[in-house]
């Protein structure tokens, strides 16, 4: 006993020098801190960012922090000092809801939320601190909830999936044209997340991008039941691959569907960031939004006390959506130009992605469909969204509510 | 010669009751280590100019330095200390119930049922009474099986509390996806209507009163009724019970039932209260976190009070060491680990007693 005793005590002292020795060491540094932040007489606000994930997705949350980065720099420009305060890795449930908690308390003056299933239990919080102005990025629900203080943001990312779909059929016309594969050969995999208006939004447009160059392409689509799942995407593309798809793509977090398709000797197009890194010989481009203009606008409407748009959307012309750099080795001769010439289409008006002329939902033409859900049965029941020959995306409302079925994309499964 | 190395440098040797004072000098001493290994982690963790210190303060002012903190606080300790009544009368039967987890699930998807189906059809104070007795049945449900097995068959009743676990957490999965899915695709359930919320009482759902009330009912029904003082035999010796005329396998049900029951219970305050929807998620680890909380407590329930407080105080603390001083989650969850590893670590060395290979039992082996 008394050795034990001795044992514990000596371990005791030992460790409360380190724990001392440390305080002392620790001291200086954070003076100096103090008095620079006296010194400088920028106006400084503090943010808070929730996350989903962390940096190391290397796709959905890193592209959050990549927009945070150059918003910070882009600020400080502008006289502005933004402190960050980042809650990484937080679940979709009431530990979201706690987060906002601690930030708001922390005296964050502005919080986004940067994943859809986050708005709920965001929306719990904001009603008790009006002074704070929350964020629900990619969502629907807080632009129309009737509180000041809460908002929502987008960006026309199906504008980027269209140019990166141009991308691809353009590969894929080279391959027919070159005689490697039949023109009924040309068939795209993809790999979304859920059946979920977003993601169908999304490669709709992206599909009606290949076509409008590739007119024999088809699409199969292939749903693994989870945003971010890097080994059900990449068994997903394998699968798809194996179907005799010719190009992957995809709606998912990780790279996993790149360097499957370069296994596999595919091609592929990247999502959220630039995949050409991991699969040098697939992936050709991708495209992703540039959360910096938004970042930047709200943080500065905040800092000089305005207000500031409850529902955020801008597209590719706005900078919002970019496109990574095309990868010239692989890409077909005559990419670059193709896609300055769709995006000064895009910008004019003169191209529109879901051009109802471009695309038919089981062999007719659509002429309506409603882009909101006001009754709360999650079924759009209110404004017209077909009108001027188009069905006009991101249009009421910064979410993307196009969730149709068109013909020339099969749906391997939707149970998701 | 020989003899010598038939003496192992360490032996162990069971302990005959020791004094309450040491016990408690040991377990103090335990806390005090972990919470100085603690400060190591922290000390090559935090960012310079801050000290171990400075993460503890940050950890205790976190969760406890403002109102709203200790409402968070309080919300965290109050399904641990739920279900860890739950589980204590199971351990005292020395029946391995691992299966919490998934009795809350189970309470709460029955909650969920009505709390999505029901809402506007009976008033809000007879649809939460409702949502809790459905929550309670199934959670007891989902416990019985098991125990029917094992009181029939002697099945392992670890394994099958714990596989019973993935089962109901896929079934969560498939009604998120499935029927009850909210926006198509999404895999969200939607919220609870107003109605189906627990209301809040002092700015916590009032989820702590219920568990507080659970509290006593645990510690009377454990040391002061029949049913108590069965399980305490059963848990002392199964042989002892039969020879007493106890049905053993009947006592196991019954005890079973009401562990899950009560689990479940705390299934209906996560899902109504905390939550307000239903998600794959929704016992968060709970269930396997409140073996410690009994175990911590030694099964007392009064004292599991402060050990599920003090576990959501480090809980919620590090969640504002995250915040304040930018150090990763999994820090805060090194320091969890160490802790709770000290303070079960000690309870080794009360029940048992270390003796090195000391020059004199040498010196009696070579008389030998």
């Amino acid at each position: 006993m008394k050795k034990l005793l001795a044992i514990l005590l000596s371990v005791i002292m030992v460790l409360s020098l380190v724990a001392c020795g440390n305080k002392t060491q620790g001291e200086t540094p954070s003076n100096d801190d103090q008095q620079q932040n006296t010194e400088t007489e920028t106006k400084t606000i503090k943010v808070g960012l929730i996350c989903i994930g962390d940096e190391n997705d290397q796709g959905y949350t890193y592209n959050f922090i990549r927009g945070k980065e150059s918003a910070t720099e882009a600020l400080a420009a502008k006289g502005i000092n933004v402190d960050w305060v980042v809650k990484y890795n937080i679940g979709e449930d009431s530990t979201c809801e706690d987060a906002n908690i601690e930030l708001a308390e922390e005296g964050c003056e502005l919080i986004f939320n940067n994943s859809y299933g986050f708005e709920p239990f965001m929306l719990k919080v904001a009603p008790d601190y009006p002074e704070i102005q929350f964020v629900g990025c990619t969502n629907q629900g807080s632009w129309n909830d009737g509180l000041d203080n809460t908002h929502n943001a987008f960006a026309n990312i199906y504008e980027g999936r269209y140019l990166a779909g141009v991308a691809a059929g353009m590969k894929l016309q080279q391959l027919i044209d070159e005689g490697t594969i039949k023109p009924e050969e040309a068939v795209i995999g993809y790999v979304g997340a859920f059946s979920f208006a977003e993601v169908i939004s999304g490669m709709t447009s992206y599909f009606l991008g290949a076509r409008s160059v590739c007119p024999s392409v088809t699409m199969k689509v292939q749903f693994v039941g989870s945003w971010s799942d890097a080994t059900e995407e990449s068994n997903a593309a394998s699968a798809l691959c194996d179907l005799g798809c010719k190009l992957i793509s995809q709606h998912s977090d990780n790279t996993t569907p790149a360097t499957m398709a370069q296994s596999k000797g595919a091609f592929h197009t990247g999502y959220n960031n630039d995949m050409t890194g991991v699969a040098p010989d697939a992936s050709i481009i991708g495209c992703r939004i540039d959360w910096t203009n938004y970042f930047v606008y709200a943080i500065e409407s905040v800092a000089n006390g305005q207000e500031f748009d409850q529902d955020y959307c801008y597209g590719y012309d706005h900078g919002d959506v970019v496109l990574t750099e095309l990868n010239e080795k692989i890409a077909a001769p005559g990419t670059a130009e193709k896609l300055a010439e769709v995006e000064a289409g895009l910008a004019d008006g003169s191209i529109k992605v879901f051009d109802t002329s471009t695309f038919t939902v089981e062999g007719e033409t659509l002429t309506s469909a409603f882009a909101l859900d006001t009754d709360g049965d999650f079924t759009p029941d209110s404004e017209e969204a077909v009108f001027d020959g188009a069905f006009h995306e991101s249009y009421f409302q910064s979410a993307p509510y196009f969730a149709i079925k068109i013909d020339g994309i099969e749906w391997l499964n939707s149970a998701f | 010669m020989h003899n010598e190395n038939k003496v192992p440098l360490i032996r162990l040797a069971k302990r005959d009751m020791m004094e309450p004072w040491k016990v408690w000098c040991i377990r103090l001493a335990s806390i005090v280590l972990a919470l100085l290994l603690g400060g190591l982690v922290m000390a090559i963790a935090l960012p310079d100019g801050a000290t171990p210190i400075d993460g503890y303060a940050t950890i205790i002012t976190g969760a406890l330095g403002k109102k709203t903190a200790i409402r968070q606080t309080v919300k965290l300790a109050v399904p641990l200390l739920g279900c860890a009544l739950a589980i204590a009368p199971c351990f005292k039967m020395r029946f391995w119930n691992i299966g919490a987890e998934g009795q809350i699930t189970a309470g709460a998807i029955a909650a969920s049922y009505f709390a999505l189906y029901w809402v506007g059809k009976v008033p809000s104070a007879v649809l939460l009474l409702i949502m809790g007795l459905a929550g309670a049945v199934a959670g007891g449900i989902w416990a019985l099986i098991p125990a029917f097995f094992k009181a029939k068959w002697n099945t392992n009743e670890t394994l099958f509390t714990l596989m019973m676990n993935y089962i109901i957490i896929g079934v969560v999965r498939w009604l998120q996806g499935g029927p009850w899915e909210g926006r198509p695709g999404s895999q969200i359930i939607p919220q609870f209507d107003r109605a189906a919320t627990l209301p809040k009482v002092l700015g916590v759902h009032c989820g702590w009163i219920i568990v507080l009330i659970l509290v006593v009912f645990m510690h009377v029904y454990m040391n002061h009724t029949k049913h108590g003082y069965e399980i305490a035999v059963i848990g002392d010796s199964i042989n002892t019970a039969r020879y007493a005329g106890m049905n053993v396998g009947h006592v196991m049900m019954r005890t079973m039932f009401l562990s899950g029951a009560i689990s479940g219970l705390v299934g209906f305050i996560v899902a109504s209260g905390a939550n307000t929807t239903l998600y794959d998620g929704v016992a968060a680890g709970v269930g396997f976190t409140s073996i410690t909380v009994a175990w911590l407590s030694q099964l007392n329930a009064f004292a599991m009070i402060v050990i599920s407080m003090m576990l959501a105080i480090i809980s919620k603390g590090a969640e504002t060491l995250q915040t304040r001083l930018a150090v990763p989650a999994s820090i805060s969850d090194i320091i969890t680990g160490i802790l709770l590893f000290c303070m079960l670590g000690c309870e080794f060395f009360i029940n048992y007693r270390l003796i090195f290979r000391s020059s004199k039992t040498e010196k009696e082996a070579a008389k030998e």
